[in-house]
Parts: structure tokens; sequence; C-alpha cells
């Protein structure tokens, strides 16, 4: 067996399970999208491109998800930025960890309950019942889109803070008292060092959470209402209550061809950003 | 061990030392997520946490998997049939008819009996969906002793598909503190007070039948029309009130009890729970009509329990347990045994048993619109508006 | 900057802090406090379904991360001597793997399979042999595994290759300098290098598995794991029990994270 052969052993089984669990689902998807409906549901052969042209029907939902999850991820970010930052740079090493530990250990509550649990600090007796005592008047909080914001923030800042921390803390910590001593203000040596070196895991955090908001379905169920709508929501409930296939096949194709799109020109951008580290991101 | 081996084995060593050295994050990172997901897992799954329980009869199986609505049992009686059979009872709850169909034409739900409203069981029966029922296996099932108006949509050709579990209708529950001593009467109440003094406290169904049918009712038209103009006509007015409602959700009680919610459509059952607990929220029957309907207890094709699910519906048919339910969740039933044992003021109470003008302008849910790709696109237009 | 770590903290437990409250609570309904009670602790060691979901959803963890980490890190060794058009290939499928929601991918699950199964199984009755009852294949944990290894697959791919592209060229050069078969220097050499990457890969894959309700949602038919235990009972409204479910699996992965950083710290100092 030569070195060639072999290697292709190695990658054969990986390979087919792709092959069977990903590019045939997608091509699937790809294929019913140009089919119709069927008289009870499900999926009937066809070739049309009616659900294609039947797709402004949702831009709500496409509106509302690149709105939110863009804006998601980068309140995520400003808010996991200054904790990482504290964390890596002016934490004593004897507490780093248990602090670390404590960021992410929400995380092992499914979101389900945790979201929940919002939905009773949001309502009508948890925070606005405050504001209303301190006589700032009657807000509505859950079931808005300022919820599902909430809980996005929510249940993605961990993943959000790790990276970030990570970068933050391979940073030579020798380069921040450089500067110092050269005389730069604290802002400056902030700006000009830490923000550049820390980068790479900024762009990771933050196309690890958006990749997750463009799919996600429970925070808004949960906290919107059913008013904040998700292309998320649209698919299930394209498959889960209206049963047409075919044009929720549509709805996925186009939400595959916009994530290939933004995260490719993302990445783009953030390599273009930092072409001499090769550790950028996952990939 | 040959030189080279030691010389390998030491050069792995220096290696090793260094990457643990420059490698801080590799070590936070197992110690932090990976050890720790490790951890979670593991201490879920510790064995000795889990007491045995021993079954005296295990004839049925220790489980049994139950499709229903909100607020729709009594959770003592699952726990009595628990004790009784050995078999723990899973209520698994949704929000429409459509996402139950929508789990059955996927394949594989899981359930061993389901609660199908009158006007979708002809579709189970065509898409092969539902199991025909074995009477004999039904002692408490006495077909003399329902109303038919209630327990005809349960047999398709002559055949029983489903047995009646219970009937009502279904109007709006209304928080009478706020309304400034104006009262609701009407469907065109509800909207138009939904985008006026109700604003941003009013929640409609998640559920096609009900939120277009009732929309319906405020021009006047049929609760089940599938014409195209007369659904554009219900469509403008879902989107118009759409900024002004609360939430769009079938499970509507908690957002009531905690007073988030001012008024919501409502179920009969859902109404009286309310009533009893809350008496400011009333609730009304539009005078325009609405629906009234009936729910059956049915057994999915390839039920995965099916004996107890014979036997879990047997137990819910029996008249002691099936008077417990009525009293726990105020929906009526068409089964007269069962009515010969509740208290009169139940029978006499104007919410499970409105007024003979009111129920006189309701109809019964159309099989078309369970299946009409127009009814489900306006649904989704007005959600996702 | 303390008081704002402090504030971020308050943000993350305030939930918390609210769940594990209520899984005492000796009422029914979740939103009022009713007395202290601990017996829905009990109810849920108690409740078969409960149980059987945490099962479930650990068979399907385990099984889905060893297939991903095996296969995947194979994949990621394979990978190395392979240049031009099929690698790039390969890339962009993992490429895509990684950056399709969840909820894409298990509704693409969903009614692929669904239909290949009504195409095999009529042919599966026709030609099992007389007698027997012919197996029929539908959704559950099979598939359910096979989705979870599929997704999990990528990511072990990336670490992995992530790891073995720093070391090859060092220590790849070095073995080869000392006449090591090739065989040999991916078992001596490679492999134990690999191992943190693989421990890695295998740990991310568990918990994205274990914690994973969309996909499943759609691709483990009538199976339930716990957080599609969870998602249902929620609907009819959240007991304590679901509480109580909830603070026991955090407060089992903390305590068992406690005793592993003990040890790891012991492994330290040694």
């Amino acid at each position: 067996m030569t070195q060639r052969e072999r290697n292709w052993l190695l990658v054969a089984p990986a390979a087919g399970w792709f092959l069977v669990m990903l590019v045939l689902p997608l091509s699937v998807v790809f294929i019913f999208s140009f089919g119709e409906r069927g008289a009870a549901g499900g999926y009937v052969p066809a070739f049309t491109f009616e659900q294609y042209a039947n797709l402004p029907a949702r831009f709500t939902a496409f509106q509302n998800t690149l709105i939110l999850a863009p804006l998601g991820t980068l309140a995520a970010m400003l808010i996991a930025y200054p904790l990482a930052y504290q964390l890596a740079v002016r934490t004593d090493p004897k507490w780093k960890t248990i602090l670390l530990v404590l960021v992410i250990v929400p995380f092992w509550t499914s979101i389900l309950i945790r979201s929940y649990a919002w939905i009773y600090i949001l309502g009508g007796r948890g925070i606005p019942a405050l504001i209303e005592a301190m006589g700032l008047g009657d807000v509505q909080l859950i079931y808005t889109p300022f919820a599902v914001l909430i809980g996005i923030v929510y249940g993605y800042l961990p993943l959000m803070v790790f990276p970030i921390y990570v970068s933050l803390d391979r940073l030579d910590k020798r380069l921040l008292e450089a500067s110092s001593d050269l005389g730069a203000p604290p802002l400056a040596t902030f700006f000009k060092v830490t923000v550049p070196l820390s980068i790479p895991g900024v762009a990771t955090g933050c196309m690890l959470v958006f990749i997750l908001l463009m799919g996600e379905f429970l925070i808004p169920l949960l906290l919107g209402g059913g008013k904040v709508f998700f292309v998320g929501n649209a698919l299930v409930d394209l498959f889960l209550q209206s049963r047409n296939w075919a044009f929720g096949s549509a709805v996925a194709v186009m939400l595959i061809v916009i994530m290939l799109v933004t995260v490719t020109v993302y990445m783009r951008l953030i390599a273009r950003l930092h072409t001499s580290r090769d550790d950028v991101s996952v990939m | 061990m040959t030189d080279k081996d030691h010389m390998s084995k030491r050069k792995f060593m220096q290696e090793l030392r260094r990457y643990q050295k420059g490698s801080v994050s590799r070590r936070h990172f197992l110690g932090v997520t990976g050890l720790g997901a490790a951890a979670a897992a593991l201490g879920t799954a510790m064995p000795g946490l889990r007491p045995r329980r021993a079954y005296a009869a295990g004839d049925i199986g220790d489980r049994v998997v139950l499709a229903t609505w909100p607020n729709y049992h009594d959770v003592e009686n699952f726990e009595r049939f628990t004790d009784e059979t050995g078999a723990f009872v899973q209520v698994n709850v949704f929000g429409s008819n459509e996402e139950m169909l929508a789990k059955l034409q996927a394949g594989g739900s899981g359930w061993d009996v389901f609660v199908p409203t009158n006007y979708t069981i002809t579709t189970y029966v065509s898409e092969d969906l539902i199991e025909p029922l074995d009477v004999s296996r039904l002692a408490n099932y006495d077909a003399g002793a329902f109303d038919p108006r209630f327990a005809d949509a349960g047999t398709v050709d002559g055949s029983l598909y489903a047995v009646p579990k219970n009937w009502g209708t279904t109007g709006f529950a209304v928080n009478t503190a706020h309304d400034g001593g104006k009262p609701f009467a009407t469907w065109k109440d509800f909207w138009d007070r939904t985008m006026d003094d109700y604003s941003g406290r009013t929640m409609v169904h998640d559920y096609q039948l009900t939120t277009i049918g009732n929309a319906l009712k405020y021009f006047g038209y049929s609760f089940n029309s599938v014409d195209p103009t007369e659904l554009a006509d219900a469509e403008r007015l879902l989107l118009d009130a759409k900024p002004h409602l609360f939430a769009i959700s079938s499970d509507y009680q908690p957002a009531m009890r905690s007073g988030d919610a001012w008024m919501t459509m409502c179920w009969t059952g859902d109404g009286k729970q309310l009533n009893s607990d809350i008496p400011e929220i009333a609730y009304v029957l539009g005078r325009e009509g609405g629906e009234i309907w009936s729910d059956y207890y049915a057994i999915p094709k390839g039920a995965p329990h099916r004996e107890a699910a014979y036997a879990l519906i047997d137990f819910m048919l029996s008249p002691e347990v099936n008077a417990r339910e009525v009293m726990a969740h105020g929906y009526p039933v068409a089964d007269s045994r069962t009515n010969a044992l509740l208290p009169k003021e139940m029978l006499e109470d104007p919410i499970l048993y409105p007024a003979q003008d009111l129920l006189d302008a309701l109809e019964f849910g159309a099989a078309a619109t369970l299946t009409d790709p127009n009814r489900a696109e306006l649904l989704a237009r007005f959600k996702s508006a | 900057m303390r008081i704002y770590s402090f504030c971020v903290y308050l943000f993350l437990y305030t939930p918390i802090a609210i769940i594990a409250l209520f899984s005492f609570n000796a009422g029914r309904h979740a939103s009022q406090l009713q007395g202290f009670s601990g017996k829905w602790y009990g109810r849920a060691l108690d409740n078969p379904f409960v149980m059987d979901a945490l099962e479930t959803s650990f068979l399907v963890a385990f099984a889905s991360a060893t297939i991903a980490s095996v296969l995947g890190t194979l994949a990621a060794v394979g990978l190395q001597g392979i240049r031009g058009p099929a690698r790039a290939l390969f890339d962009a499928v993992i490429y895509i793997a990684v950056m399709i929601p969840g909820i894409v991918i298990g509704i693409a699950t969903l009614i692929a399979l669904v239909t290949v199964f009504d195409q095999i199984n009529p042919w599966l009755a026709a030609l099992w042999p007389e007698g027997g009852a012919p197996p029929t294949l539908s959704m559950g944990v099979g598939s359910l595994i096979a989705a979870h290894a599929m997704f999990t697959m990528a990511l072990v791919i990336i670490i992995v290759r992530a790891r073995l592209s720093s070391l090859e060229r060092e220590l790849g050069e070095a073995s080869a300098d000392l006449y090591a078969t090739p065989f040999g220097t991916f078992r001596q050499v490679t492999l134990p290098l690999l191992a943190p990457a693989i421990l890695a890969g295998f740990l991310l894959s568990f918990t994205f598995s274990f914690d994973d309700f969309i996909i499943a949602f759609f691709v483990a038919g009538s199976e339930t794991t716990l957080p599609i235990y969870i998602f249902s009972s929620i609907r009819r409204g959240v007991t304590p029990e679901i509480n109580a479910i909830g603070t026991m699996v955090m407060g089992a992965s903390l305590v068992l994270l406690i005793i592993a950083q003990l040890i790891l710290r012991r492994g330290d100092r040694r």
C-alpha cells in the first residue's frame, strides 16, 4: 500500500459519513426546494421556482435575524471583552481558573431552563414591577425584541468570553510592561497593544456566536412570545405546523446562502486585518 | 530497548515539557470546558443515584406517552393510574392540531395516546396515521352514554377511531379589572379593544383555526372560511392588531395569572380555571359565533405501548376518574354517567354550559381548514410580520 | 473594573439562583413560591422518563463523540498527505458542516432520512426471508448519533489538524531522521502528542451532543433526550421538578469539576 492509498483509506470513513449525513441531506433540501406542497402537507415532486418566488413572504424573519444576530453578537462581545480582559490580565492567577469556571457553569444548565428563568425576571412581577415601584412608569420587557436580545447575550456570553480570554492570556505581559515603560498612557497601551493582539480571539468568538444566532429558534420562541420571528422559527413552523416541506426547503437554502456569503466575507476581512497570524479562526 | 528508542523517548519528553509550558490555554481549555463537560456527564449518569421501583404487575409496561393540550388533565389522576398499573404517564403538550399532525406525518412520534379534535380525525384516517379502536378492550366505554353531537366525529366510515374526551367552546378570557366599566360581548369588541384600551395586553392562539377563525368572525364570515377574499380581510385585521398583541401563544394561563396579559383567546376549561382562581377574569363567547369543539382519545399507528394506551384510555373513561378530571380542568363532558357524578353548580355553570343563543351561533371546525395551505400560510405571515 | 465583573457575574447567576430557589418550591406552580420542600428532587430521580432521557442523552453523546474522535482523527492525519482538488473539496465540506446552523442540519437530515427510509423499507420487506418480521428503518437513536457525529467530526478534524500542523514539521522530520517507519512515527510520536487535542475534541463533542436540542428535536424520532424532555415539560408549565433536574445537572458537574481540578493540580505538582 502506498502512502497515497493509506491517506485515502484514513480519510474514507469520515468522507463517507459526511457524504451520507451532510451532502445527501443538503442535496435533498436543494431538490425539495423546487417541489410543491402535498395536499395534506409534506412534499410532492415538481420543478418550479414558485417556492423561491414566495420567499418575500418571510422577509421579516430574515430581516429580524439579520438585525438581531449581528446586534446580539456585538452586545455579547462588548460585555464579554472587559470581563475577559479583567480575568486574563488583571486577575491573580490563583483565582483565574475558578473565575473562568464560574463563567461557564451556567452553560451546563439547559438553555431552555435558563430562558424560562428570564421569563420570570422580565415578566410583570420581575424587573418591570421594580421599575414601576421606582415611579418610572409601566414598561413591557417580556416578549419584546429586547427580551430576545437579553436572552441571546445571556445564552452565548461564555462562548464569547472564552476565546477572548485565551487570546489575551496568551499575550506576552512583557509587551504591556514595555509599552508602559516607554511612557505610553494605559489607554494607549490598551488600544495600540492589547486590542490588536486579541483580535483573533474576538474574531473566533464573534463567529461562533454569529453562526449560532443565525439558526436560533428557542430564545425567540421563549422570550419573544411568538412575535419576534427568526428564520429558525419560520423553518420550524414550516415543517412542524404548515407542513410545507418545499417552501421550508427554499427558506433553508436561502439561509445557507446567506450564511456562506456573510461568513466567507467576514473571514476574508479578518484575515486581511490580521494577515500575520494563522490562528485567526477555528477553521 | 535500543538506543534509538531511548533517544526518541527523551526527545518526546522534552517536547512534552515545552508543550506544557507553552500551552496554558490548552490546559485551561481541558480543565475548564473539557473535564467540566465530562464531569457533567458523569455526574448525571451515576447509576447509584437512581432508585429502582419494584412494579407489582408489569403486564402493561412501565410507561405510556400521552400527547395532549395544556391544562387539560387532573395530574393526580395520572398519579393514581401509576399507582394502579405501575405505568408512568409522560405528558407531551401541543399548541395546535397542525403540530400534532406534522409530528405524526414525520413518523416515529413515540406516542401511545393522543387527543385529536373532532375536525382532524378524517385526515388522520385518510393519511393512515390512526389505529381503529378495539372496543372490547375499553370496558368503560359505553357508546350509549355519550351525546352523539360530541361523539360522532370519532367514527369514520363505520369504524370507531376515537372516543370522546371533552367538548367545549373557544371564546376569550378578559380581566374585567381593566375594562373601565365597558363590558365585552363580541369578537368585534375583542379586536377593536385590542387595538385600543387593551393594547399590549392581548394574547391570541398560535393556532390557525381559532386565530384566523375569530378574526373572520369580526367581519361576520364563517369561522371555517377558506375563501381568499374573506381570508384577506382577516389577514388585514390580524396584521393591524399584531403590534398591539402581548404574545402569540396557546399557553396563556401564566401570563393571565401574573397580570401581564389582560385578555386572551381562551378555551372553556382555561376560562373556568382562571375564573375560579381570579374572579375578575371573565369568560366571554363572541355573540357573532366562533368554535364549538369536541376532543377525543385516540391511538396513533405504531404506538409503542399499545397495552398501556388502552389501559390509560379506559382508566380515563371511567366515570369517577372523568368526573375528577372535569372538576380539575373545567371542560364539560358528553358522558351522562360522568355528569351524574358532578355537582349541580358545575352542571349549571355558565362558562361550561353557555346560554343556548350563544351556543347556536357556534360552528364545529371543518376538516378543510386543517390542510388548507392558504390558512397555514396566512398564520405564518401573521407571525413573521 | 471589579464592579463591572461583579455585575456580569450577577447577570449570569441571577437566573441560576432563581432556578435553584424554585426547585425547592413546595407548590406545583413554578412561578409561585409556596413553602420549602425537597420533594421535587425525589420526584425527578424517581421518574423513569427523566432517567431514560438522561440515559439516552448519555448514550448518544458518548457514541457520537467516540465515532467523531476516532474517524475525525484518522481523517485529520490522512488529510495531511492529501493535496489538490480532493483536499479543497474536503475542506469545503468541513467548512460547510461547521457553518450551517443546527436547525438546517436537523431539518435536512429529517427529510432526507425519512425520504430514503421510505424508499428502502419496502425493499427490505420484499427481500426479507419468509417468516420473520422485516426490520423497518426509522428515525431514532441511530439517526441522532449519526447526525451528531457528523457535526462533531468536523470539529474534531479542525482541532486535531491545528495541532498536527504545528507538530508535524518539527516532530515528523526529527523522527524520520531517526529512521523510524511512518507508522512507528505515528504511534510513538504523533499520537501521544495529539492525545490532548483528541481528548479536547472528544469532550467538546460530548458536551455539544449532550446539550443539543435543535438537531435532536428533528432527528430523534420517538426517542427523548434530556433537552427534549425539558422542552416538552416546559410547554406544560414548568414544575419545580424541571428546576430540580437543572440544579442537579449543574451541581453534579460543579462537584466533579472541582474534583478534576484537584487531581489536575496534584498532577501538576508532581
